[in-house]
């Protein structure tokens, strides 16, 4: 690998109708230099800068809202990173990237409905309980009790 | 474009939102891609060398934990770089380079402290929030874009 | 050649600060291999939850739920080294609680340490070998008898001692200051097979440990090489008459302190200081000589004096010489000033070594420096407990060598 390779890592929501494999298929058959990795969270994607930027542009039109895109530090297959020569549990970003991937539906239905006008239920925060009405909760609990 | 410093600075989501409301996010990735191919640096898994938590003295002491300040060193160039930053709170599934409390709670500290525009948000538990979550970010992210054009 | 050992490593922050690499040596150096403990990215939260320890920190949080799935057999090792960074109370909790957890419920050698980024190779390693000792050789250390003609080497950073054992007694001692190493061995050694009668060819079987056991072992063909911290833990266990159950062994050396919680005579966790020569045996060394005394005199003159009628105002070796020096200026009397220092260097290694502790009784005392009573007397008064010193407590890493060496006669 060329030392100004960059890697990028194409996550898959798993709300996305697309599958990994046709993530894979879609950016085998792009004709760009970069070199395709495919993972269970979607691909890994390395090469040069322009090559890889090509390769997500086109992958993201698949399904915009649902494929996710970061920059990861190591080459696919890096010995620093893998977990056959690691021993044992994966690397601490792993467990960051599962836990991420488990919100990605929430993030993609954000996406898809982002000029949709919110509904104002859901948006209302929850108040602090006012202290006159705590103490008639209290009473009303305190009489409960006596009468149960 | 504006460069814009996410916290957590290795969040998909986070790098992701930036990118697609066209600006650039300034993660940990491409610090640790650098620092990676450092010739002649032979200290896995990440090259961090003992040389770094000596350069993290710059915003801590040495009676700060080493832990602290080479991650700070890590997070050095982000900091210097950022233009504006998106700070996420509650994203408690932070290991590894944001695995440290305490290193969580000084970045923040310094990046309140910058002058540069700055939204914090805390991370979304269900499609309501995440709605509202995605929509702060993108007019985070516009605001920045017109602010540009304008001093443009 | 013996199957590389599982070491699982808990951390939170050494590959932050650089020192991943020198765990690596450590643990390449001992034949070992470091494992991580493999957990569900959901089940994290919930193992923090179970153990009931809220930390901030997930590096923490990860560490508590990978240190559950080894408990509970889901990630089968060996032994496990916990680290976090030095000065963090947070990691310093969770790393001390974390030990006993593993110790108590798994029964497997835990070895932990607080780092900084100056943390070597070097300074791990002594670490890491017993932990591989202890994982690997139970059966060796199980040996509660010496028998048929033995000898032991420690070659110490201050003095090298020698001891000739034949048929579980002691028949040879020798003691000698380190100054070149395989000299002051040869010395020592030579003076313990005169004393014991015996020729160097009659022996069959010699063990090695302290700073220059590798040099001594490798030159003199020993059979058995090993570190103080196994070595010390036997031998004292041993001469003390006390192999059954725990103790605690407390070698105040020359150049570092050692601190062993002892179960059956195998170390369970320890703790090693030498940042400091305030802590050390050197600055009663220095102080003998500053009252003119010798060094054998300096626990019975301290048995005489007072400490609290001086004021130290440090614990470094420097200043620490220094307020003796004042004190003895303003009138105070040699053996308050012998007592001070022998209560200053306990109270250093009890506030810095002993805390992290369990401390158990039998509490024994070995090392060169267990022969200054006053220094003894010091450390019974801050533990509250009664310390025992053996005879032959000086010649504590030679004795354990000749007793675990035993263990390759035919």
């Amino acid at each position: 690998m060329v030392s100004d390779d960059i890697t990028k890592m194409v996550v898959l929501a798993d709300s996305s109708p697309i599958l990994p494999s046709e993530l894979a298929l879609r950016a085998y058959e792009l004709s760009t230099d970069a070199i395709v990795k495919e993972t269970c969270f979607g691909l890994i994607v390395t090469g040069s800068e322009k090559a890889v930027n090509e390769t997500i542009k086109e992958l993201r039109r698949l399904d915009p809202s649902g494929i996710f895109v970061k920059d990861r530090g190591f080459p696919p297959g890096d010995s620093r990173r893998c977990r056959a020569v690691r021993g044992g549990g994966p690397r601490p970003g792993f467990h960051q990237l599962e836990r991420e991937s488990g919100i990605l539906p929430s993030i993609s239905y954000g996406l898809e409905t982002i000029d949709e006008p919110l509904d104002a239920k859901a948006q209302k925060k929850r108040e602090k309980l006012k202290i006159g009405r705590f103490i008639e909760i209290i009473e009303e609990q305190s009489k409960e009790d006596v009468n149960g | 474009m504006v460069k814009i410093l996410v916290y957590p600075s290795n969040s998909l989501i986070l790098s992701d939102l930036v990118t697609r409301f066209g600006h650039e996010p300034l993660t940990l990735m491409r610090v640790i891609r650098q620092k990676i191919k450092e010739v002649g640096i032979d200290s896995p898994p990440i090259n961090v060398t003992p040389e770094d938590p000596k350069k993290g003295l710059k915003y801590a002491a040495v009676d700060v934990p080493s832990g602290v300040r080479g991650r700070m060193a890590l997070l050095d160039p982000l900091i210097e770089e950022a233009e504006a930053a998106i700070i996420v709170h509650e994203a408690d599934y932070s290991f590894g380079c944001m695995g440290c409390a305490r290193t969580n709670e000084l970045v923040k500290y310094i990046i309140r402290n910058k002058d540069i525009p700055r939204l914090e948000l805390t991370y979304p538990t269900c499609d309501d929030e995440a709605r509202e979550f995605v929509r702060k970010i993108r007019d985070f992210c516009e605001s920045l874009t017109r602010k540009a054009e304008v001093l443009a | 050649m013996t199957r590389r050992i599982r070491i699982a490593h808990l951390s939170c922050g050494s590959e932050y600060s650089g020192i991943q690499k020198e765990i690596q040596n450590a643990v390449e150096a001992v034949n070992a291999e470091i494992v991580y403990p493999e957990v569900d990215t959901d089940a994290i939260k919930d193992a923090v939850r179970e153990w009931g320890l809220e930390v901030a920190s997930p590096d923490l949080q990860l560490m508590i739920a990978r240190a559950k799935s080894i408990v509970e057999g889901g990630f089968p090792v060996d032994a496990v080294f916990i680290t976090t960074c030095f000065r963090c109370a947070e990691g310093a909790i969770t790393r001390s609680e974390l030990r006993r957890y593993i110790h108590e419920r798994a029964n497997l050698p835990v070895i932990s340490y607080s780092f900084t980024e100056r943390t070597t190779a070097e300074t791990l390693l002594t670490r890491m070998e017993a932990l591989v000792t202890t994982a690997l050789r139970r059966t060796l250390l199980a040996r509660e008898k010496q028998t048929g003609l033995t000898a032991g080497i420690d070659s110490g950073s201050t003095t090298t001692k020698a001891v000739i054992m034949r048929d579980n007694e002691i028949i040879g001692v020798g003691w000698v200051d380190t100054t070149e190493v395989l000299k002051s061995a040869e010395l020592a050694y030579t003076t313990a097979l005169t004393m014991a009668g015996v020729d160097k060819s009659e022996i069959q079987a010699l063990g090695t440990t302290g700073y220059g056991r590798l040099l001594v072992g490798e030159t003199m063909k020993a059979e058995l090489v090993q570190e103080e911290l196994t070595v010390n833990s036997k031998g004292a266990v041993y001469l003390a008459e006390k192999q059954k159950g725990p103790a605690t062994v407390i070698d105040i050396g020359g150049m570092d302190n050692k601190a062993i919680s002892v179960i059956d005579g195998i170390p369970g966790s320890f703790t090693m200081g030498g940042i400091c020569a305030g802590a050390s045996g050197r600055f009663l060394d220095m102080t003998a000589r500053r009252l003119g005394v010798d060094i054998s005199e300096l626990g019975p003159l301290a048995s005489q004096g007072d400490h609290t009628r001086l004021t130290m105002n440090s614990y470094c070796i420097v200043f620490g010489t220094q307020s003796l020096v004042n004190a003895l200026s303003l009138g105070a009397t040699k053996e308050d000033v012998a007592s001070a220092a022998c209560y200053s260097v306990a109270e250093q290694v009890f506030d810095q070594q002993l805390q992290e502790l369990e401390i158990v009784e039998p509490v024994i005392m070995v090392g060169g420096t267990s022969l200054i009573s006053g220094l003894v007397e010091a450390m019974q008064d801050l533990l509250g407990a009664t310390v025992i010193v053996p005879r032959y407590s000086q010649y504590i890493g030679a004795v354990g060598s000749a007793l675990l060496a035993s263990g390759f006669v035919e």
